[in-house]
């Protein structure tokens, strides 16, 4: 795929971005190297983010191209010391410099005149400095996880962590959106409406930092049960995960399941799903049903927990919106009503009555023993994949209707 | 002159990151990281060729293969330039300009010197990502989206350095930075 047409044309979607997000703007590359202006820094890292996760998922389907460069440590770390340099001077890199020269700016087209000059002076250097720095320290074109020996999504969880740390440690300096709606509400009310929304109970110089507190409050409680919300998703989706792994045999169930449920399995079932169990894209981590078991109840503790306090949440932010007269309260309601359905769907009533009533979630013992059962009839199948994955769809259609809700009481109460 | 521009970033962050990374996946899906720099060095050792024939056959660089043609990478950097053009056009951006807000508060404004920094900077650029095989996009971002073992070095170096000079040559944030804005 790589003629000169598919590189004009992923080049005009690589140069169009860089103006679409700002990058050629040397200010901002130089207020994120000063740490006055996070959003370059942001955008890098969203942007590194993504990436790797897009070719995780391209390499799942093996289509990803790589292009591994060598590791040369000496001349990578000059390298990164000139390029840094050349950074920090003009606030363009080779590629926002062109973007940046294309978008009119005198600065970035000399820029550029002197990036051809420096890959005049390269080649002029090649022979008598680049290749005897090439033979010391050279590695090779290798990654991480080859030279560690480990998978890669061992390197894939620390740098996401890192990355959504730097996510974090930036915001803070930002001027909050919410905030200013908070404030430009506040000093657009003040002067000129005395009362707001035409209260009855509270009013004039009383009511006005009730109201703004009660705002700010029910901006935590909406930032809160956005993460909530968050984590309640990637559990579920990870128990569906889970699921699916074991369903599709993928894993295979190991004979002696000590996994609380009292699971009776014959030796030769156990041996049935046997096929090559750690599948290929899971990078080599050895995926046990064991270590399924383990996260399962993990993520069964945390989506309990979670659930709670969800509701809790909404109720709060219930609360707060009633009190200070924000309004929005039908659509609060309406998904405080949904959370609790969800929360009451997602405890596992299975450990409290037996097998005759069941939660969305689910023990491993109890994935054991529906996966090791033999089925074969259509409605034991149907039941099956109602249980696991219609119950499933189920929180999941109510969770994303409670967070609907939610979003449009947010967006009531600051409006 | 630059406000505007400064100010509102046409894209709010997160949609700015997700679309270049997805722009990165469609590379990687299509041909390989996206890469810059290199082809700098092509049209050098394009004019090479014509201007010292026999230098250039010598050269244990340029009697490489890859440097010899205008493939898949040149015409990326020509569509790049394209793009960012055209782009510029459409969100009305395009303007002639010289110095940034940063070099103005610090430096109050001559553009001379500032096109001779942009110089400078643009040969330690070229150089820095030759030796370092690959620019920032290549590989920082490339490196580390393929978790390659040179991408550590490249990124203590590359920010080490460019916060560093940022500070020595930039060191007072201009007025727009400040929060009562």
């Amino acid at each position: 795929m790589s003629t000169p047409i598919v590189g004009l044309i992923m080049g005009v979607i690589f140069g169009a971005s860089l103006v679409l997000t700002g990058l050629t703007n040397p200010d901002k590359i130089i207020g994120a190297l000063r740490l006055k202006d996070f959003y370059a820094i942001r955008i890098v890292v969203v942007f590194l983010l993504v990436s790797m996760l897009g070719t995780l998922i391209l390499d799942l389907f093996g289509a990803a191209n790589f292009s591994i460069k060598p590791a040369v440590i000496l001349t990578v770390l000059i390298g990164g010391a000139l390029l840094g340099t050349g950074l920090g001077l003009t606030g363009f890199s080779p590629a926002t410099g062109l973007a940046s020269a294309a978008s009119g700016r005198v600065d970035a087209l000399v820029t550029v005149i002197g990036m051809i000059f420096g890959a005049h002076v390269y080649i002029l250097i090649y022979p008598s400095i680049v290749i005897p720095l090439e033979k010391i320290l050279n590695f090779g074109s290798v990654t991480l996880p080859e030279i560690t020996g480990t998978s890669a999504t061992l390197w894939i969880v620390p740098i996401f962590a890192v990355g959504s740390l730097i996510l974090f440690i930036t915001r803070s300096r930002e001027p909050r959106y919410d905030e200013h709606r908070i404030k430009a509400g506040n000093s657009g009310i003040n002067p000129a409406f005395p009362v707001p929304l035409g209260s009855i109970s509270i009013s004039g110089e009383k009511g006005l930092p009730l109201k703004s507190e009660c705002l700010k409050a029910a901006c935590v409680f909406r930032r809160w049960k956005n993460l909530l919300f968050l984590v309640l998703l990637l559990c579920l989706l990870l128990l569906q995960g889970t699921f699916w792994l074991v369903s599709t045999g993928q894993v295979e169930i190991a004979e002696n399941t000590n996994t609380g449920m009292t699971v009776v399995l014959d030796a030769d079932q156990a041996a049935a799903p046997a096929k090559e169990s750690p599948s290929p894209w899971l990078f080599g981590f050895d995926m046990t049903f064991e270590r399924l078991t383990s996260i399962v109840r993990i993520t069964n503790i945390i989506i309990v927990l979670t659930s709670v306090l969800y509701v809790l949440i909404l109720y709060f932010g219930m609360g707060v919106s009633f009190k200070g007269e924000l309004g929005g309260l039908s659509h609060m309601c309406g998904a405080l009503y949904m959370a609790l359905i969800i929360f009451v769907l997602l405890l596992p009533w299975r450990n409290f009555f037996g097998p005759i009533a069941m939660g969305a979630t689910y023990t491993p013992g109890e994935l054991a023993s529906w996966c090791t059962t033999d089925i074969s009839d259509t409605l034991g199948m149907v039941l099956f994949y109602l249980r696991f994955t219609g119950y499933w769809a189920l929180v999941m259609l109510l969770l994303l209707l409670a967070q609907w809700r939610s979003f449009r009481w947010a967006k009531a109460i600051l409006r | 002159m630059e406000k505007s521009n400064n100010r509102t970033p046409p894209l709010p962050w997160w949609a700015a990151g997700i679309l270049l990374g997805l722009v990165q996946v469609l590379a990687i899906a299509l041909v390989k990281p996206m890469g810059v720099s290199k082809q700098f060095v092509v049209a050098d050792a394009k004019v090479l060729e014509h201007v010292a024939p026999e230098y250039s056959d010598n050269h244990p660089l340029l009697s490489d293969e890859q440097y010899k043609k205008f493939g898949y990478g040149w015409w990326f950097n020509i569509g790049i330039v394209l793009g960012a053009f055209l782009a510029a056009l459409h969100l009305r951006v395009w303007k002639v300009r010289t110095v940034s807000a940063w070099w103005k508060r610090n430096h109050d404004a001559p553009v001379l010197l500032r096109l001779i920094a942009g110089f400078c900077g643009g040969v330690l650029l070229l150089l820095g990502a030759r030796f370092a095989y690959g620019c920032i996009t290549e590989h920082f971002i490339g490196g580390w989206t393929q978790l390659s073992l040179s991408a550590i070095p490249f990124t203590i170096t590359l920010f080490g350095f460019g916060m560093l000079v940022a500070y020595l040559v930039y060191p007072k944030a201009p007025n727009r930075f400040r929060r009562e804005e």
